[in-house]
């Protein structure tokens, strides 16, 4: 892993919500409540801000900061307790459990820290599988899933199964898996924190390659804050703040 | 895509697979020869008393209620017209085999060489017609009826008896019949029971006033006595040509079986009555539709009959039935519940298992339907081989019992049968058998599926 030299200073590189680009999402007074042990943790305290589309934007923060809590609101897998997101000029913020879901099916690609592939499925079956949710052909199908494999450069692997493969091919795939929907917004959440510095290396400029080819939006919530090129949007929460 | 996934996982957890299809088709295979046991029942029972009782039996209006207390008003009585009225409907020539009269009666039947008497219930029937529809094996579950013993001829002199009547009358001996000790002889009975002595001399003597002689054959003489129609005593001498178990002890006590003439000479003193017509189908599922044609036809032609079919007659078919039917039912809900618990424990361990994988899939835009069916389709896959499992075993295992000739002997039946389990003899049984295992792997993976689709995502993508 890496190690920190000296602590970054993010400050200049948050977007405010009146930026003239066009906007991926924009988020206000966002705030994230649950209960732990009979305990209200408030995880966010109300953060505000957008993500540029086209970019790849990191979240950034000491673990337990609430930049994964964010990154989960962001993606629709979970839901602010107040305030309002909306993500290319849509009200998410109250949506069903049934729209949120047909939302990221259209519009969200997702990776993971562990690559949560399906271990029973062959690599081009993964990268297929997201897109049973669209209407394509089953040819049409496959035909994407071994383009985008192709794409992060394991055209070659497409019948192995995950276990065949090191961790940063799984990454990969999971890369893949994410682009083969075409979605609008990809969220990374720890995508190198279980890969070595040089995988980690190369998973990030594969991701910011993939954003550059596909114009596509990448939001990457990472603590390894070295990994964050210069002049890279970045949204750094602290005690569940923007910092 | 899903049934890919589905398949692939049962064959990851390859062990746990199997222990489960294992139990499912166990289930099914009791359920499958329990249920080939009761199909043989079902078969074997209607056979024989179609064999012995026919499809069909007309009788006169009002017999089935009161016939048992004044049988001689509720004869039928012409019983030839009936028949010929039947006979001569072109429509229903091709559904019957057999149709013929038989006549029921009782009395004092009395063993005058051993001193030894009873009191018999009696069938008079044409034996010819009788011997043919005990060859009736409609259903080829390959079950002959015994002959029965009776010459062909109606007017013949001979008739056969039961076990227990033969026994009771001291003819075992007589008839070299294996397994059965005669009663002891006239004088020991005589010092037992006076009142039977009294009804063997009345009979004894009646034979003698009749002027009856013995025959001289070397078979045993029987007087049997009975009231006709009138009301008047009458009495014949007969030969008892063999000795038959019957399938309830009572009757078997008390069972002669005589040749029709013989019984219409007895009770009704050569008039052209009858108890009963039995009427004995080509096919058993023509019945209903051969009962209403007959009944239109005696309606019209205003006879005062009635066609019944023989389980409205003997209800031993539907209770015999019913019985098993319940056990059944009782044997398969335990093993359902058995084979539920198995499906719901293995769901929910493989539910646990793959919270992570189900975290996954709903962030990937999945609805909670598709976990659920992504999960249901494992169940009713693991069903669909345990069903198949249960099939295999339960077609192997009954050929393997029918070929070992185990042999029992059914309430209804007074000779023993091979034990025939009708697996595969009986299709649609055995796929419901196997479509209801698949439905019960499905259903029973509906709940720990519905709380899997309800996962909180988040809460599943942290789980290890």
């Amino acid at each position: 892993m890496n190690q920190h030299t000296e602590p970054a200073n993010f400050e200049d590189r948050n977007i405010p919500l009146d930026t003239p680009h066009p906007l991926a999402a924009q988020f206000e007074a966002i705030t994230k409540e649950y209960t732990l042990d009979k305990v209200k943790v408030r995880a966010l305290g109300g953060i505000s801000g957008a993500i540029v589309q086209g970019a790849t934007t990191f979240i950034t923060g000491p673990s337990g900061s609430g930049k994964s809590t964010f990154l989960n609101i962001l993606g629709l897998v979970d839901r602010p307790t107040s305030g309002a997101l909306s993500l290319f000029g849509e009200d998410v913020t109250r949506l069903s459990d049934a729209a949120a879901a047909d939302f990221r099916s259209r519009n969200i690609g997702f990776i993971f820290q562990s690559f949560n592939l399906i271990p029973v499925l062959s690599l081009r079956e993964n990268v297929e599988f997201p897109l049973l949710r669209h209407r394509m052909s089953a040819r049409a199908r496959r035909d994407r899933a071994a383009a985008y494999l192709e794409a992060v450069g394991l055209g070659g692997m497409m019948d192995r199964r995950p276990g065949e493969i090191s961790g940063g091919q799984r990454q990969r795939v999971a890369v893949a898996r994410a682009l083969a929907t075409e979605p609008r917004l990809i969220v990374a959440d720890e995508p190198t924190a279980n890969l070595d510095s040089r995988t980690s290396r190369e998973i990030v400029a594969l991701l910011a390659r993939m954003q550059a080819e596909f114009d596509t939006t990448v939001v990457i919530c990472t603590h390894e804050t070295q990994l964050i090129p210069p002049q890279s949007p970045v949204i750094e929460i602290i005690d569940g703040r923007l910092a | 895509m899903i049934w890919k996934i589905a398949f692939r996982n049962l064959v990851k957890n390859g062990r746990r697979s199997v222990t489960t299809a294992l139990a499912i088709g166990v289930g099914g295979l009791a359920a499958l020869l329990l249920g080939g046991f009761v199909t043989s029942i079902w078969y074997g029972v209607q056979t024989s008393m179609i064999q012995d009782q026919g499809n069909l039996q007309i009788y006169r209006n009002g017999y089935l209620e009161f016939g048992a207390a004044n049988p001689e008003d509720y004869t039928i009585p012409d019983w030839s017209a009936a028949i010929a009225l039947i006979k001569a409907d072109e429509a229903l020539a091709r559904d019957i085999t057999v149709i013929t009269p038989r006549i029921d009666l009782a009395g004092i039947a009395g063993n005058a060489a051993t001193g030894n008497s009873k009191t018999f219930i009696g069938q008079g029937v044409v034996a010819a017609d009788l011997d043919r529809m005990r060859q009736w094996d409609g259903w080829a579950i390959g079950q002959p009826g015994t002959p029965t013993g009776l010459p062909a001829d109606p007017a013949a002199d001979k008739v056969v008896v039961g076990l227990g009547m033969a026994r009771m009358l001291g003819v075992c001996e007589a008839l070299a019949v294996p397994d059965c000790k005669d009663a002891p002889d006239a004088g020991a009975g005589r010092e037992a029971d006076p009142a039977a002595a009294e009804y063997t001399d009345l009979v004894a003597g009646d034979a003698e006033l009749a002027g009856l002689t013995e025959q001289g054959t070397g078979l045993p003489q029987l007087n049997l006595m009975a009231a006709t129609t009138e009301g008047v005593p009458n009495i014949i001498r007969v030969e008892i040509a063999a000795a038959r178990a019957q399938a309830v002890r009572a009757l078997d006590n008390a069972f002669v079986m005589l040749p029709f003439d013989q019984a219409r000479a007895l009770v009704f003193d050569g008039s052209p009555e009858a108890t009963a017509i039995m009427i004995q189908l080509t096919s058993p599922d023509r019945a209903e539709a051969v009962k209403t044609r007959i009944q239109g036809l005696l309606t019209d032609a205003g006879m005062d009959l009635s066609a019944y079919h023989f389980t409205e007659v003997d209800p031993t078919f539907t209770r015999i039935f019913g019985m098993f039917a319940f056990i059944f039912a009782v044997v398969s809900a335990v093993l359902a519940l058995v084979i539920v618990f198995t499906i719901f424990n293995t769901v929910s361990m493989t539910v646990v298992e793959r919270v992570k994988e189900i975290g996954t899939i709903r962030a990937m835009g999945f609805r909670r339907g598709f976990v659920g069916r992504l999960f249901l389709a494992e169940s009713a896959l693991t069903g669909l081989f345990g069903a198949a499992l249960a099939l295999a075993m339960g077609i192997g295992l009954s050929r393997m019992i029918n070929a070992a000739g185990v042999q029992w002997t059914p309430p209804s039946n007074a000779t023993p049968l091979t034990v025939q389990l009708m697996v595969l003899e009986n299709p649609v049984f055995a796929l419901s058998v196997a479509l209801f295992l698949i439905l019960i792997a499905v259903a029973a993976a509906i709940w720990p599926t519905f709380r899997a689709s309800r996962l909180n995502i988040v809460e599943s993508l942290q789980r290890g």
